[in-house]
């Protein structure tokens, strides 16, 4: 009976592997895709032909023309392989030093796609007016603090110098090449179907040498047609793809270009001995068990790549919205290189000068916008599964978390909810109450999540494909006529446009929890408790070319999807996020989450890492893949805690909850084939574990809330890679597997192996660290040094970095909605140099009228007072800083009224800090004073290490028992 | 119920002491939440002294958290709710001054005052209504428990008797059987010598490679029918269950391809404009296979190679032999009396009589037939059903003992025999597309609306192997396991819970993991008595 026991599982085993695995042959490699094959073909005969190698591109000098109120210049561009073509280019220097290049075929057979930047970008970026352009006779000039950049002629090579120095190079490898609309040849055969005449002269047409073959190759390479696998692409437009170079001759690393399952900094993929064979492929598709480490492209894609070196933080933003391909090399350990290869659209490139990672960031930032202030219960814990069946499991599952006491913020419903797979229909037989149940949850303060995906069922009795279908603005096939049918979910799907105007108002009008006006259908059977979950909206189709749209069918206006394909799924999210607000007056915070995004999409919610694999290589590299994305904008990030697939054991479960506790978007999911996982289900101890990991996320909040403040207004990320906080420690420059929360100096390294029981953490400076949990005492060097810090299975290696004061709320409860008025515990890690500072951000957590002042913004600071005494303050940050307090407020706010209605209902509540902890107090405090009334307050003193000390064990610690004072207030606590 | 009206009583005079230091202590603790006389405290774990003011300060000062009754300031403290007119009741510290009025705490004394109205009046009326309706059911559902007790006796009885008479018709039948075995013997010993010869017959031979043959193609046959049945369930599963999230158009291909050959209508597809929900019917006619002339039909193959497969060729042989050798003689029985000395003939005259006479009372032989050929090798058969009868009757008979013993067996049908009334009941419950069906103690099964194959959740494995036989708990759980395997899962199977209930139903279906469900229901045979159940372990 055991032999046969273990033989079933191991048959059971191997199945499982069996049927995990990637579809390789599901998706192009380069080299079954033909416009990047003859990219890197292209760049193939340029590695090969060396220093003989010149782009053909260059500029007319005659056309330059010099804007004279503004930093813009234009010029006509000539290739020599084709000079009867016309090209465009614009360079501008934009107010906050980024520059933009862009170019365009002018008076061609057709348009090129341009409309990528109306979507990625929150308006047009405004032009410096102080920067001038010089013209001169072999280039254009333009200089700018330490920054200079020039337009070269010919070649034409546009370079970014700072301190004279380059940093960003483009078409300086002469790989620039714009293939500009033609018209097809005749096919040879035609003049056979003539009937010749008889016994006239063939004449035999000898092919004349192609003199362009030095560049472009001999043969013409799929330029009309393209067959993959079963499906052939018809290319109507035929060749328009787009090569260009960028180099960064002095940054020997560089980060971004999300989503790909690999290290944050990104492997080579061309060059010696390169990493990876195939190009990082930027072309959202819905990958089935994607690889843990690969290029392959997946659900998302952000064009953004940052280069970096020692004494300077660069990056480059390729607004395309086509497949793009990008090659990654370093010639020298000092330089990289890149190579961009794109489908269609024109060139528009923004170069952004840093010179470090935040000004990277804010200068991203101020294209695309920042993440919005999220709603408070987006960043409690997030339960799903696929799928919760029916409304009695729905509070069945609520029942159990609240029995064992563990806090959880949001149930979720995947697609089984609905009736057919017609979202927004309930599947009446197993949720015949929906809104009594959507009530129940939310009379916990708890929210509900529903997946709505954005292809149609093909019924005539759903109202929301009846409605689409009778607006026109469903995509069409490649005919242009009718509607484009794939399968999805539903069977026999079709596909909303969100390119077409006329789509945003009716959807929008969907999402009303009310009855319409005139009948028009509504989702009457929801509440303003249920938030939306964007899925499959690559978008993913079963049956089509690499699962997802035939690239020649037809959106509106007439864009093919190749040109639109990767902001497709941004459009969706975008326009759920609107529905979402408008749903209710006044407007509330929607909670979005996408599964496809595209720059900007951190404007319309969160992402998630899609469906990984319960394994710890993918626990691994998402944490990787959520930092990568973190510095390309999108800080609301998470995986899937548990993975999608499989059935973690409790031990990787308990690790992947501590990962998730430390993600921006933690949410629990699991595969309609596995088994059931919810907290509460697994043995002692690690329930207990997980239940630990849930009650410290909870604590955390004021932290993770705070640094949304500072991400939605800064663009800087939550999740802090090593690099971003210490840019000049080389050492740092490849971590990824540890960083901080915003700036509130916490530094996490999660445990993401298998029996681990310790972690290497690594400090970039001289500075001390403290265990959150023991204040056991970590000394960093100037150079850095690794410490061992204790990592049992219930223990995640988390430090407080000296200097750093973390404002907690020690009382989680079932839902974070249900804390707004609990009493704050300061934790006030001092540094090396015996201070602290910290800041804690608080609103409503749902409405927006923090964008009308409506908030609370302090600041803590310890500072050393007289010779042995420390003093702890409170001081009001509103109205020291009330114009960077918050995004999004329209005007700007430009005062602090400290008697908001926000604040007014935190003191009436007598919302107040319950206790300080100071850690790193070497000597027995003589008193501990409120300044305020001089009151001596309650205090203890544990004995050990001082902060200042250059030995190790643990911090002598003073806990001061509430000392009276309410969060808004200001105040000083004097310690002698 | 008594005891928190007995609470009652020191509470109020607690309350009208007023101080908020005993705020969410239960009243059994109340002598311990008494300050020293330096107006101290200890905690109760010991391991701390506070201030008597630290008390339910709002302030986690001990670390058992026991100085917090009344707040939410240490992480995992009880709070008691009082909960007058109804039941006192402790909650967890997360929940006190949250904001939310729970029932649990009815008074609202774990929040801010003036945010729950005390609604302990309503919760408690509503609660013992409730529990007054329970109670209702709970005696409805004993009474007719007992019926189903009364029957577990009825049923001992019938089975005894059952037994008992069995007992007696054993005993006749092996007579019987003695009588049979010793003709069969006779005859044999008459003709062996004979038949052993006729055996030997060329075509006799061949007869039997033909059966051999005809046995092996029919094993073959029921293999590969087998087989193909098989098979056709896996594609049913697949069919219904397959998981288009694997976006696997082979899958697809594969359901399309066999709802094709299965004459199926298509699964997930879409109804076109106007189209009415496409009907198999006309499609799944079944053509007529063509059959060569003489040849047998599928129908024929089904039901009539089994005959011919079992054949008596010895009959076969005889009559054969009577057949070729005609005008006929008479059988060798009755011919006998040429080979018997003459003096011999009366015994023997008066022995074939009776031996006839057996023959002709067991069918072998008929009055007028007497003389075939074939009656050793029907004494013969005559005692293999007798045999046969009498193994059956002995089957039987054990299995009535057997029975006997499970009915009060409290593994099986309860220590009262109160689920013998159960045993192979039938109860349905329709959700969705499919009719789910719970036969106790044997199988539940899934059985689609709208046409298509049964599967089998699984059949009748235990009760709720974690509690003790006999215990309430231990009958409110059966399991039920090894249904038919789910396509790329495992083999369905049900839980299903139960409580007392005046009527035996199932009222919820789910599937909460693939392929295993959870079925909820009710039966009477779990009510008990009222006050005969075993003690609650209610926390007063």
């Amino acid at each position: 009976m055991w032999a046969r026991s273990v033989l079933g599982i191991v048959s059971l085993a191997l199945v499982f592997h069996d049927a995990l695995a990637f579809k390789e042959q599901d998706f192009k490699t380069c080299s079954q895709s033909g416009f990047c094959r003859r990219g890197r073909a292209l760049s193939q005969r340029a590695q090969e032909a060396k220093s003989a190698w010149q782009s053909p591109y260059s500029v007319d000098p005659s056309t330059v023309s010099v804007a004279t109120d503004k930093a813009v210049v234009q010029a006509g561009v000539k290739s020599s392989l084709y000079p009867e073509v016309n090209f465009g280019l614009e360079v501008r220097i934009q107010e906050d030093g980024a520059v933009r290049v862009r170019m365009d075929e002018v008076g061609g057979l057709r348009k090129r796609y341009d409309e990528a930047a109306s979507w990625a970008l929150i308006s047009e970026p405004s032009i410096s007016k102080n920067v001038k352009w010089v013209a001169g006779k072999k280039d254009l000039r333009a200089t700018y603090g330490p920054n200079e950049v020039v337009v070269s002629y010919a070649p034409l090579q546009v370079t970014l110098y700072k301190n004279g120095k380059e940093q960003v190079v483009i078409n300086g490898k002469g790989l620039l090449h714009m293939e500009h609309f033609r018209k097809k040849a005749e096919p040879a055969a035609a003049v056979e179907a003539t009937p010749a005449a008889e016994g006239q002269e063939q004449t035999v047409i000898e092919a004349p040498e192609n003199p362009r073959a030095w560049f472009e190759g001999a043969d013409e390479d799929a330029l009309w047609e393209e067959t993959f696998n079963s499906w052939t692409d018809s290319k109507p437009k035929g060749p328009e793809s787009l090569s260009v170079d960028i180099t960064f001759p002095h940054h020997p690393v560089v980060y971004g270009i999300p989503q790909h399952a690999t290290r944050l900094a990104l492997p080579s993929t061309a060059g010696e001995n390169p990493t990876f064979t195939d190009p990082y492929r930027l072309y959202n598709a819905d990958v089935f068990e994607y690889l843990a480490s690969s290029p392959v492209s997946l659900y998302g894609s952000i064009p953004l790549m940052h280069a970096h070196s020692e004494d300077s933080t660069v990056a480059v933003f390729d607004l395309v919205a086509s497949e793009t391909w990008i090659d990654v090399s370093h010639s020298t350990d000092r330089s990289t290189e890149t190579h961009w290869i794109s489908e269609s659209g024109i060139l528009d490139v923004f170069i952004l000068p840093g010179p470090t990672p935040d000004d990277v960031f804010a200068q991203y930032a101020k294209l695309t916008g920042t993440p919005p202030m999220p709603a408070l219960f987006g960043l409690g814990y997030h339960q799903c599964r696929w799928n919760y069946v029916s409304s009695e499991d729905v509070r069945t599952v609520q029942k159990r978390f609240d029995e064992e006491n563990i806090p959880m913020d949001v149930l979720w419903l995947d697609i089984e909810y609905s009736v057919d797979h017609e979202y927004f229909m309930w599947n009446e037989k197993m949720f015949p109450d929906p809104v009594e149940m959507i009530n129940d949850v939310a009379a916990t303060g708890r929210k509900m999540v529903v997946i709505v995906d954005p292809h149609l069922k093909r019924d005539n009795n759903y109202p929301a494909f009846t409605a689409a279908q009778e607006l026109g603005i469903l995509v069409k096939p490649k005919s242009g006529e009718g509607e484009y049918e794939g399968w999805c979910w539903p069977g026999s799907s079709s596909w909303v446009d969100f390119f077409n105007p006329n789509a945003w108002d009716w959807w929008k009008s969907l999402f009303k929890p009310y009855q319409l006006e005139g009948g028009k259908w509504s989702w009457t059977k929801s509440t303003e408790d249920v938030h939306i979950w964007n899925d499959m909206n690559e978008p993913s189709v079963f049956n089509g070319p690499e699962i997802t749209m035939p690239k020649d069918n037809v959106h509106y206006d007439g864009w093919e999807h190749r040109d639109v394909h990767n902001i497709n799924g941004m459009l969706y999210s975008n326009a759920t996020w609107q529905a979402l607000a408008v749903r209710s007056d006044p407007p509330k915070r929607p909670f979005v989450l996408t599964r496809s995004f595209f720059a900007g999409s951190q404007r319309f919610g969160a992402m998630w890492t899609g469906d990984n694999l319960g394994t710890w290589e993918h626990m691994e590299v998402g944490v990787k893949m959520v930092l990568s994305n973190s510095i390309a904008g999108l800080s609301f990030a998470g995986s899937d805690v548990g993975g999608f697939f499989g059935n973690p054991e409790p031990e990787m479960l308990v690790r992947w909850y501590q990962v998730g506790a430390f993600a921006p978007f933690f949410r629990a999911h699991a595969h309609i084939d596995t088994k059931r996982r919810e907290p509460y289900l697994l043995p002692s101890p690690y329930k207990e574990m997980v239940t630990d990991s849930l009650r410290l996320r909870y604590t955390l909040l004021p932290v993770w809330y705070t640094a949304f403040r500072e991400t939605s207004v800064t663009g800087k990320p939550i999740l802090r890679p090593q690099y971003t906080v210490f840019p000049k420690d080389r050492k740092g420059w490849e971590m990824d597997d540890q960083y901080y929360i915003g700036g509130s100096g916490l530094l996490v390294k999660p445990v993401t192996q298998k029996d681990v029981r310790e972690a290497e953490v690594y400090l970039g400076e001289d500075e001390v660290y403290y265990g959150y949990f023991t204040g056991e005492t970590y000394r960093g060097a100037v150079k850095g040094r690794t410490v061992s810090v204790p990592a049992a299975l219930d223990q995640i290696p988390l430090l407080v970095r000296g200097g750093s004061v973390v404002p907690t709320r020690e009382r989680p409860r079932r839902a974070s909605g249900l804390m707004k008025y609990d009493p704050f515990t300061l934790k006030v890690a001092l540094s090396k140099d015996e201070g602290a500072r910290g800041e804690l951000y608080l609103d409503d957590g749902e409405t927006f009228g923090h964008q009308r002042g409506e908030y609370v913004w302090r600041e803590f600071t310890a500072v050393k007072s007289g010779k042995k005494g420390l003093r702890v303050s409170s001081r009001d940050l509103g109205s020291a800083r009330p114009a960077e307090a918050v995004e999004g407020a329209s005007p700007a706010l430009t005062s602090y009224d400290r008697e908001n209605k926000y604040a007014r209902t935190l003191e009436e509540r007598d919302v107040r800090v319950e206790k300080v902890v100071v850690v790193g107090v070497k000597a027995k405090p003589k008193s501990v004073k409120l300044e305020e009334g001089g009151k001596e307050l309650e205090w203890e003193w544990t004995p050990g290490v001082g902060s200042k000390e250059k030995k190790g064990g643990r911090a002598g610690v003073l806990v001061i028992k509430d000392p009276g004072v309410k969060i808004t207030q200001d105040w000083d606590i004097v310690i002698l | 119920m008594v005891p928190w009206l007995l609470l009652a009583l020191p509470l109020g005079a607690t309350a009208a002491a007023g101080s908020d230091k005993l705020l969410g202590v239960h009243p059994s603790a109340l002598a311990k939440y008494t300050p020293t006389k330096s107006n101290t405290w200890k905690c109760l774990d010991g391991s701390k002294e506070i201030s008597w003011n630290a008390v339910n300060d709002d302030y986690c000062d001990c670390p058992d958290g026991s100085d917090e009754p009344g707040t939410s300031a240490c992480p995992d403290s009880r709070f008691w709710c009082k909960n007058e007119g109804h039941i006192g009741a402790y909650i967890h510290s997360s929940r006190v001054g949250d904001g939310l009025c729970e029932t649990e705490c009815c008074d609202g004394s774990d929040e801010r005052p003036g945010t729950c109205p005390n609604r302990c009046k309503e919760i408690g009326e509503a609660y013992r209504a409730k529990r007054d309706a329970e109670l209702k059911i709970q005696k409805t559902g004993s009474k007719i428990r007992s019926t189903y007790i009364a029957f577990a006796h009825k049923e001992r009885k019938r089975l005894e008797d059952l037994a008992a008479s069995l007992e007696k018709d054993i005993v006749a039948k092996e007579k019987e059987v003695e009588k049979l075995r010793e003709i069969a013997e006779r005859t044999e010993s008459l003709t062996q010598a004979a038949l052993d010869h006729k055996r030997q017959s060329p075509l006799y031979q061949s007869l039997l490679n033909h059966n051999k043959a005809l046995k092996s193609l029919k094993r073959e046959y029921k293999k590969h029918a087998d087989k193909e049945k098989q098979l056709g369930q896996i594609l049913d599963s697949l069919r219904t269950g397959y998981n288009p999230n694997y976006q696997d158009m082979a899958v697809l291909e594969a359901v399309r391809g066999w709802e094709e050959l299965a004459g199926l209508p298509h699964i997930n597809d879409v109804k076109k404009d106007g189209e009415e929900s496409s009907t198999p019917e006309p499609e799944s006619e079944k053509t007529e296979e063509a059959v060569d002339d003489g040849l047998w039909t599928a129908d024929e193959l089904d039901s009539e190679l089994d005959d011919l497969i079992g054949t008596d060729y010895t009959s076969l042989l005889l009559e054969h032999e009577d057949h070729i050798n005609t005008p006929t003689e008479d059988s060798l029985l009755f011919k006998i009396t040429s080979y018997i000395p003459d003096a011999w003939l009366p015994q023997y005259e008066a022995w074939k009589d009776n031996f006839v006479d057996w023959l002709e009372k067991l069918g072998i032989v008929s009055e007028e037939s007497s003389g075939s050929s074939t009656e050793a090798t029907r004494a013969q058969q005559a005692l293999t059903e007798a045999n046969a009868e009498l193994a059956h009757m002995k089957r039987e008979k054990t299995e009535s003992e057997s029975d006997v013993l499970k009915i009060f067996n409290p593994e099986h049908f309860g220590a009262e025999g109160e689920w013998k009334k159960l045993d192979d009941t039938c109860i349905n419950h329709e959700v969705g597309d499919y009719t789910y069906e719970l036969c106790f103690f044997k199988e539940a099964k899934q059985k689609p609306n709208k046409g298509g194959s049964n599967f089998s959740l699984g059949r009748f494995q235990s009760w709720n192997k974690d509690a003790r036989p006999g215990s309430p708990e231990y009958y409110s759980k059966q399991v039920y396991q090894h249904g038919t395997r789910c396509w790329n899962g495992p083999e369905r199977s049900v839980v299903v819970l139960l409580t007392c209930g005046v009527e035996n139903t199932i009222y919820s279906v789910q599937e909460l993991e693939k392929c295993e469900y959870q079925f909820k229901g009710t039966s009477p045979a779990l009510c008990l008595p009222p006050g005969k159940e075993p003690q609650n372990h209610e926390e007063l």
